[in-house]
């Protein structure tokens, strides 16, 4: 099967509901508060493809806010404790995902599978599939470019679709994505020269449209040379609200915390996102708090994506989604971080 | 670090504990008991390697091996009632069950410690995680030096395994003991255990240390003992911090660009002072 193939938009619709017989779709939907969510889609045909960013990112369906875990239920011959795993299993067809958030991935599975498993985002992470969507038009908050995770990608994604105008230019990366895609291959066709040369079209017009440029490699070789002292974190930290928005809107932070609710039959224990930018997240029993100066915690979200997700995952713990950018009342996200550690390098050469 | 034993690489889930039954509870001082745990198959691990203790409807918390594996399957481990968790713990009684994962963590390297003299620096609760390894070198006292442990704590009420420090030193342990605050009965020392430094007849320059204890304790020994020439990589340490998985996933032990629970807790002061973990 050709790993390079063409999708009539008309056809777009019963693709997804062919799909949808088997999966669960998940797209990107408005809701009343104009944002983009992802959400399990009802009516196809509201889906909202050429949108900003969604708020929270899609890794929410692998890597949910709250997740049950294990729940116990003890039996009346209290000898046996009775375990069940409440593993998701789901299985689920992701659509309209954006690449940078399909690069995250990647980090994501090298963090969660290396060394010991998680299972819970294992187990849905081998029942989810994913349609990408290459970008038209970024975000002016977007800045993927300059860390090579979009707009659009080469590799790691399942399924990866072009808008060009009146078809879509779809492209095949994993043996899943094919499966899908073959079930239904009477509704494609064979790219001719002119579908390449619209691709290569959209991806030029694409690359010129970004606003932000912004180089993550320039600014970790400033920290490592400790170029950065410490009165700038010390204003990172004074401008740090402690809302958590960068954690919990990045779709690279993975940190949870994990606590047990008691029901009538039992006890049910969940995880949830957490975030290093709360004071209690390194509370000890006795109540010691290692990381009560904020400049520790921003600076350590900071190091952790900046220098030492390169050095363990092999890529930044950033992927230019921008939104950060976007969720960051005290203007202290990555981009704003870099741009204004950027100006300090100019102005020190200056001097 | 690298671990000694390898990870568990199958797909069960890794956050499913294993029933464990408490055989024998044993109060120590005023809030530490030692809890002997029995599990249907024996479980191996090494000094300095810690389990998952969980308690259903409280949650989960990270505990030390306080013996040396048990052909029969029993594992002891030293608890303080310090927080939620500990609490629940605390309040089960002998014959109930309990949950455990692990063991997690690198564990000591005793390697290092081949033909050296020792010198064990222990604080309060601190000596939980070096009772198994002074309990290996009375086991095969060829293998290491001269052993000398230096053990502080808050009270003489609160010096834990009181009887059995004196069988240790029975077994050709050197102790020597001080307290924070003496009472009438207490004729030792009394001060910090940094100020026992003295008692030590060893040359520092060849031997190794095992700390643990509180985060300044530890810090001040290991800057001590730098400063009495012993070499940086082999002043070890355990260090402790909070955490929900034990496994390298939830985030809150990392430290620096290492995680304590899969990269540490052992660590020593040479990567301490590179990955600047302490501070």
């Amino acid at each position: 099967m050709k790993k390079e193939l063409i999708l009539d938009k008309n056809n777009l619709s019963y693709w997804l509901r062919q799909i949808r017989k088997k999966r669960e779709l998940i797209g990107p939907l408005m809701n009343g508060g104009n944002d983009i969510v992802f959400k399990s889609v009802d009516k196809i045909h509201e889906l909202v493809l050429d949108c900003p960013a969604s708020l929270p990112s899609p890794k929410e369906f692998i890597f949910p806010q709250y997740e049950p875990m294990l729940r116990i239920r003890q039996a009346s011959n209290v000898k046996y404790q009775e375990i069940t795993d409440l593993s998701e299993k789901t299985r689920r067809v992701i659509f309209g995902v954006r690449s940078c958030d399909i690069s995250a991935l990647g980090l994501l599975d090298r963090f969660y599978l290396k060394g010991h498993k998680d299972s819970y985002y294992a187990e849905r992470r081998r029942n989810t599939l994913f349609i990408s969507i290459v970008c038209k038009d970024p975000d002016p908050t977007c800045f993927c470019i300059g860390l090579g995770t979009g707009p659009y990608l080469e590799k790691g994604f399942d399924i990866q679709i072009t808008d060009l105008g009146d078809r879509y230019f779809v492209q095949i990366g994993s043996p899943e994505g094919a499966k899908t895609v073959k079930a239904m291959s009477f509704l494609f066709r064979r790219p001719q020269k002119t579908d390449y040369e619209d691709q290569y079209e959209v991806f030029l017009s694409s690359k010129a449209r970004f606003h932000k440029r912004i180089n993550l490699k320039g600014i970790r070789q400033m920290i490592l040379e400790e170029k950065v002292k410490d009165d700038f974190w010390q204003w990172v930290a004074d401008r740090c609200f402690e809302c958590g928005g960068c954690v919990y809107n990045c779709p690279l932070c993975t940190c949870f915390t994990v606590t047990d609710r008691a029901y009538s039959e039992g006890t049910e224990r969940i995880r949830l996102w957490d975030a290093c930018m709360f004071k209690g997240f390194t509370r000890m029993a006795g109540g010691i708090l290692p990381n009560e100066m904020m400049v520790k915690r921003t600076k350590r979200w900071y190091y952790h994506k900046l220098i030492h997700y390169p050095e363990t995952l092999g890529g930044f713990g950033c992927v230019g989604c921008g939104r950060c950018t976007i969720t960051c009342p005290g203007k202290i996200d990555m981009a704003s971080i870099a741009t204004k550690l950027k100006g300090l390098a100019i102005s020190e050469e200056e001097k | 670090m690298k671990n000694n034993l390898k990870n568990n690489k199958t797909n069960a889930n890794i956050y499913i504990p294993l029933n464990g039954k408490i055989e024998e509870i044993t109060q120590l001082t005023g809030d530490v008991r030692l809890f002997k745990i029995k599990t249907e198959t024996p479980i191996d691990y090494v000094p300095g390697q810690f389990f998952m203790l969980s308690v259903w409807g409280a949650g989960e918390v990270p505990i030390s091996v306080a013996s040396l594996p048990e052909k029969n399957g029993t594992i002891e481990l030293c608890i303080r009632k310090t927080g939620i968790v500990t609490s629940a713990i605390h309040s089960l009684k002998t014959g109930q069950s309990i949950g455990l994962r692990g063991p997690y963590g690198n564990g000591f390297p005793i390697d290092i410690s081949k033909g050296r003299d020792v010198i064990l620096v222990a604080g309060g609760i601190g000596i939980a995680p070096l009772r198994p390894l002074i309990q290996q070198f009375i086991k095969n006292h060829r293998k290491a030096g001269k052993v000398t442990l230096l053990y502080g704590s808050r009270t003489p009420d609160e010096i834990i395994f009181r009887d059995e420090v004196e069988e240790w030193e029975e077994s050709g342990i050197a102790v020597a003991l001080t307290v924070d605050k003496g009472n009438d009965n207490w004729k030792g020392n009394v001060g910090l255990v940094t100020g026992l430094w003295p008692e030590v007849r060893t040359d520092f320059k060849e031997a190794v240390a095992y700390i643990c204890g509180p985060d300044v304790m530890i810090k001040a020994a290991m800057r001590d003992l730098f400063f009495l020439g012993m070499p940086d990589e082999r002043i070890i340490t355990t260090l402790e911090a909070h955490m929900k998985c034990g496994v390298g996933k939830c985030g809150h032990c990392y430290i620096g660009p290492q995680y304590i629970c899969t990269d540490g807790p052992v660590f020593s002061y040479k990567e301490i002072k590179e990955q600047s973990i302490l501070k």
